[in-house]
């Protein structure tokens, strides 16, 4: 697939344009896993919550939204960008989160050593993401829209201190930044399959 | 700072959090941007606590702008907003907690301990570990599959619960060299198993213990000393057959395969077998069974279905002089018992009783289970009884003639049991010796009972007890005097061991009031 079988610069205006049928089938592929992980995520945050103790599964409960190292929240600017521009924040966003899976199922095979459920999840759930984001990286690459040049991508000095940080911080602070991860990682896949949902054929354009 | 008063050999849960020289993740009480946020400091941070010990905390507020107040500060935990009475401002920027006789932490990854501004706003955070020490685990049991690998168990502890993740490993060495070896496969059999699946020597002892460990203390097992071929155990044994014994309606045969993978190796094996009616939760149990690989279960109820299982023990591998452990039970076998009057292949039939056919005429077939039933009571013999009753059977289908001469009679009447007795079938006059059973005859294969085995004791207890209940039409009354006496001294068992080829030497049965007239 290394011609541009279609344009994500205006998807309207090539609308004609069919785009390949297995370029298709990639991408309603991808959209499907995007769609089933984002069911995965909600579940794992309900799982995470439960085994820290309350407050964490109180309703209104609200920890600080911590920085994570290299990742950040869907900016409230992100549905204004352009397709390819949100498909890319999307695939590095995607990128970063495994070893911060990792860390956090590192940190609770300490705290929760009797929790097995939670621990293969985390593990799961790190796989998955790493599924989802190389297949995106297909979808942009056989759209032309893959990043050019040096992209964005979470410095590994920054991911290690994250690592770093949740084994040596105070356990409240490491439920905490589990938290936070698994709203991340929540957050991430649900606005992937939203930006796919926009490729898709016969989906909202 | 006050701190909480830790256990005796209580753990710091975790090292005190470095600086962060890269900050890109902090803990708690990051400023928000423009909010003028504080951040505060919790201590002791993770402390480890008996249960029934008190915690004495501070939250210790710094902010931007300086000058942080601990005015409106307030603790939760585990989301519970503690009393206001238990806090007290210690100065502007700290406030004290002083929490007595704690609980047992409710999640083993710690209870939450969290201090909150004015507006509810969490500002830091602590985890409480309150717990036991573990106690000493006990009650190991360890056995080997076939001699290749060793499984064990224990029990945790007089208590149990420690309200804190309690690490428990299985450690195991030879006795009289080696390095100690942890065992690393966990939960085989359980949550307190753990399993060593190869590199294990035979005909040495090892010892073997368990050690438990948690954020307050450890504790070690006693030392269990075995040998692997002493704690030896198989599979069940394959291929458990049962069927019907001719038309035999209270009889089923068993018949099996000893465990394939011990047969190389030189072991008695020891069998025992349950059995169950269909609609029945309670087993009966044949103990005992030695060595063979068939058996027949007698004493059935007729038309019925039962479900039989086997189960073996490696008794003696490599001369070891102690039982092995028993197998599991084989899975169910069911096989049915002939209905009353149905007829086998093979079987007697169930002719009317004058002139000819066989004795297996009601009354004469209860009163027959009568006797039985109370020779194995007495007599303690009750696989002699069962075969003598074989070899009866087969003796009275060759001896119609004599059986045509009996008429019904009251009053004392020699029955010679069995084969070689010397004595003539039942319902002769008085003192009148009827046809006799030759000696050393060889029976028929169909009426030999190799390989039959004592009657479980429900078994036992249902035949004696039909035989008491005595059926329809059965006689009740004193038992004839050689009975009694019988009754009061029974004659020791004589062995059946190849019997066929040699006579039964037995008393003369002499009983009064049995119908024998085929």
């Amino acid at each position: 697939m290394s011609r541009r079988e279609g344009s994500l610069e205006d998807p309207q205006a090539d609308s004609s344009v069919s785009l390949l049928p297995h370029l298709e089938a990639k991408i309603r592929q991808t959209h499907s896993l995007a769609h089933l992980l984002t069911k995965y995520a909600e579940q794992l945050l309900q799982e995470y919550v439960q085994h820290q103790g309350d407050p964490f599964g109180l309703p209104g409960f609200s920890p600080p939204r911590l920085p994570v190292a290299g990742l950040s929240a869907p900016a409230p600017s992100h549905a204004g960008l352009p397709l390819p521009e949100r498909l890319r924040l999307d695939a590095a966003a995607l990128a970063a989160l495994p070893p911060l899976l990792d860390a956090v199922r590192r940190r609770q095979a300490e705290l929760n050593p009797r929790a097995p459920r939670l621990l293969r999840h985390l593990e799961d759930a790190a796989r998955q993401v790493r599924a989802l984001g190389a297949a995106l990286e297909t979808v942009l690459a056989a759209l032309g829209a893959a990043a050019h040049g040096p992209r964005p991508e979470p410095p590994a000095t920054a991911t290690a201190a994250t690592a770093a940080t949740a084994t040596a911080a105070g356990v409240f602070p490491a439920k905490v930044l589990g938290l936070r991860v698994c709203g991340l990682y929540r957050e991430w896949v649900s606005r992937t399959e939203g930006d796919l949902s926009q490729l898709v054929p016969g989906g909202p354009a | 700072m006050p701190a909480g008063r830790p256990g005796p050999a209580a753990q710091s849960a975790r090292r005190p959090p470095p600086l962060l020289p890269l900050l890109l993740l902090c803990v708690l009480g990051a400023p928000r941007a423009g909010s003028g946020a504080h951040t505060a400091v919790i201590s002791p941070q993770d402390p480890t606590l008996l249960i029934g010990s008190s915690l004495q905390a501070t939250c210790s507020v710094h902010g931007d702008p300086p000058g942080a107040t601990a005015e409106g500060l307030y603790w939760t935990l585990n989301g519970r907003r503690l009393a206001p009475e238990l806090s007290r401002v210690l100065n502007a920027s700290t406030l004290a907690l002083a929490l007595a006789n704690l609980n047992g932490s409710r999640q083993q990854s710690g209870d939450n301990l969290v201090c909150h501004a004015r507006d509810g706003s969490i500002l830091a955070g602590s985890c409480l570990y309150v717990g036991l020490p573990p106690e000493k685990p006990f009650n190991i049991s360890c056995w080997s599959k076939n001699m290749k690998d060793l499984t064990c168990r224990w029990t945790p502890g007089a208590h149990g619960e420690t309200f804190l993740h309690t690490n428990y490993s299985l450690k195991y060495k030879l006795r009289w060299y080696g390095q100690d070896n942890t065992c690393e496969e966990y939960h085989t059999v359980g949550p307190h198993s753990c399993h060593v699946p190869k590199d294990l020597a035979l005909f040495t002892p090892y010892e073997i213990w368990v050690e438990a460990t948690n954020r307050l203390g450890s504790a070690r097992s006693d030392v269990l000393t075995l040998d692997i071929l002493d704690v030896v155990t198989t599979d069940p044994p394959p291929d458990v057959h049962v069927s019907r014994v001719g038309g035999l309606e209270d009889q089923l045969s068993v018949r099996w395969v000893s465990p394939p993978a011990l047969k190389d190796f030189l072991f008695q094996a020891k069998y025992q077998i349950r059995y169950r009616v269909e609609d029945s939760v309670d087993w009966k149990v044949v103990d005992d069974v030695s060595n063979q690989t068939s058996c027949r279960l007698a004493g059935l109820k007729p038309g019925t279905v039962y479900f039989v299982q086997v189960r073996c023990n490696p008794f003696g591998i490599y001369g070891s002089k102690k039982a092995g452990i028993w197998s599991e039970w084989s899975h169910p076998t069911a096989a049915s018992t002939p209905r009353s009057g149905e007829a086998g292949p093979g079987s007697p039939r169930a002719t009317p009783s004058r002139g000819g056919g066989e004795p297996s005429s009601g009354p004469v077939r209860r009163e027959l289970k009568q006797f039985l039933g109370w020779l194995k009571k007495h007599a303690y013999c009750s696989n002699l009884s069962f075969r003598l009753y074989d070899q009866w059977r087969a003796w009275m289908q060759k001896s119609h003639k004599t059986r045509n001469q009996v008429g019904r009679r009251r009053g004392p009447a020699q029955v010679g049991v069995g084969e070689g007795t010397g004595r003539g079938a039942g319902g002769k006059q008085a003192g009148e010796a009827g046809p006799q059973p030759p000696r050393h005859r060889r029976l028929p294969s169909k009426h030999r009972t190799r390989g039959s085995c004592p009657r479980a004791d429900g078994a036992r207890r249902e035949v004696s007890g039909a035989g008491r209940a005595g059926g329809r039409g059965a006689r009740r009354g004193p038992l004839p005097p050689l009975a009694a006496g019988l009754a009061r001294n029974p004659p020791p068992c004589p062995s059946l061991r190849a019997a066929d080829a040699q006579p039964l030497r037995l008393p003369v049965v002499v009983f009064s009031g049995v119908s024998l007239a085929w």
